[in-house]
């Protein structure tokens, strides 16, 4: 009773800077999410070209990601990169998570891509379609939305790794969490307040990807 | 029309293939008959360009044609196929399945090509039809729309690999009266099948391919009632 009567209050003493930090966390997430799917899939087509020189690059890109932590992939990112260019600490966590993510969506597109049924490709190639057209028209809008479950789970896991950028200091909900526990010395209480946020986050978004999952078996 | 000459095909060291010669005049109605292996279906395939052919030369209205040097698609774009297990796309509706080829390839204003569309789905009859998805459709329904989305590419031959053999023995009927109606209606027409009634009733020549070679080239009155080739009569014993 005592425990839950802090946390509450370390819920009150927190929560506008936690909203704040919350915004920080859905902007990261967004742009993360947005750039993985952008290596995803161009990483993705290249996996399944003809040529073995693109395949070759995509299969180092997955190798090295997946291979490495990526707290790791932040921190070098962060160095590595602002020792040339200027870059904000929300850019390189956000660029770093979406490398990161792109390496994960490329197997995911590229599983869906390969599981279309090959009939698909020949018919619309016995109805004069180009390797392109038959892509773009037939194969990629039904593997497309074979992705979205995985795709869905891949951005939950996006969102919680969002919290490593705290290690580059940027302002994000998992930053922030550790400034107030610093400064109010209850760290129990705050740990368990900031993972609620997390768990709340994921927990709206898994019900708008069920919303629209419906929506598009409703559709077909 | 359609002319194959000496096709040889191997899958690794299997000849599925060993120097079919055939001709399709226009407007011919061709069936392809055989057991399993004989490499009926692969010939139909090689037609369609879906296999390449390790030798011998396919010529389309009289050009030769070279996987090299020819565009396929624009190739493949005058010869219809349908196929075993329809194929349709299931993410369109019917109507859009039969109008995406014309619109994408053929560059067809979408209000002509629905017009044309529409056309075609009163020919295979299912105007009813036109906007439900293909898997609210029965396998007989499915495969009439396969070849109406075939049709309006307005192809010069239309193969057909074993249309009737996914669906259930009710729904045969209604197929290979589409298929008759347009054997009637001139199209040029490869088809390979196990309905004997259909070869007997429609075709104008009827081939029996063995181990990738052609014994038997008939008419179907001759083929049915005085084959010369031992493995004719057994055959024909077989499905009769």
């Amino acid at each position: 009773m005592e425990l839950l009567q802090t946390v509450f209050d370390v819920f009150m003493q927190t929560y506008p800077g936690f909203l704040k930090a919350t915004l920080v966390t859905l902007q990261i997430t967004a742009v993360a999410l947005v750039l993985g799917t952008v290596f995803g899939l161009v990483f993705a087509l290249m996996k399944i070209s003809r040529s073995k020189v693109l395949q070759a690059i995509a299969n180092f890109y997955i190798t090295i990601i997946r291979g490495t932590p990526l707290i790791v992939q932040i921190m070098f990112l962060y160095f590595g990169i602002t020792s040339l260019v200027v870059l904000s600490g929300f850019w390189a966590g956000a660029i770093a998570l979406g490398i990161h993510n792109g390496a994960y969506i490329a197997e995911i597109f590229r599983g869906a891509i390969q599981g279309i049924d090959k009939g698909q490709r020949e018919a619309s190639s016995s109805l004069g379609m180009t390797r392109s057209q038959s892509m773009r028209r037939i194969v990629f809008p039904q593997a497309l939305k074979r992705s979205i479950p995985p795709l869905g789970n891949q951005f939950i896991i996006t969102l919680k790794d969002s919290s490593l950028v705290y290690i580059i200091s940027v302002p994000e909900l998992f930053a922030m969490a550790n400034r107030e526990a610093a400064q109010n010395w209850q760290s129990l209480e705050t740990y368990l307040v900031v993972g609620a946020y997390y768990l709340v986050l994921v927990m709206i978004f898994t019900y708008l990807l069920k919303l629209y999952e419906n929506k598009l078996n409703v559709d077909k | 029309m359609l002319k194959g000459s000496n096709i040889h095909k191997s899958f690794g060291d299997l000849e599925v293939l060993k120097g079919i010669d055939l001709e399709v005049a226009p407007s011919e109605v061709v069936v392809l008959v055989g057991v399993s292996g004989s490499g009926k279906s692969t010939l139909l395939r090689c037609f369609n360009f879906l296999e390449r052919i390790n030798k011998g030369t396919i010529e389309i209205d009289g050009e030769a044609i070279d996987p090299k040097k020819h565009k396929l698609s624009e190739i493949r774009a005058e010869v219809g196929m349908v196929f075993q297990h329809f194929n349709l796309f299931p993410h369109m509706t019917v109507l859009e399945n039969v109008i995406e080829a014309p619109i994408i390839v053929k560059k067809m204003k979408k209000a002509d090509a629905i017009v044309l569309g529409k056309q075609l789905l009163e020919k295979v009859g299912l105007s009813d039809k036109a906007d439900v998805y293909p898997s609210k459709l029965s396998g007989g329904q499915k495969q009439r729309v396969a070849i109406a989305r075939s049709l309006a590419m307005e192809p010069k031959v239309l193969l057909f690999d074993e249309p009737t053999s996914a669906l259930d023995p009710e729904l045969v009927g209604e197929v290979l009266g589409v298929m008759q109606q347009l054997a009637q209606e001139g199209m040029t027409m490869v088809v390979v099948t196990h309905e004997m009634k259909f070869a007997r009733e429609v075709a104008d020549r009827i081939i029996m391919l063995d181990e990738g070679r052609i014994i038997e080239s008939a008419d179907p009155v001759t083929f049915f009632e005085s084959p010369s080739h031992e493995r004719t009569k057994q055959f024909i014993s077989l499905v009769n």
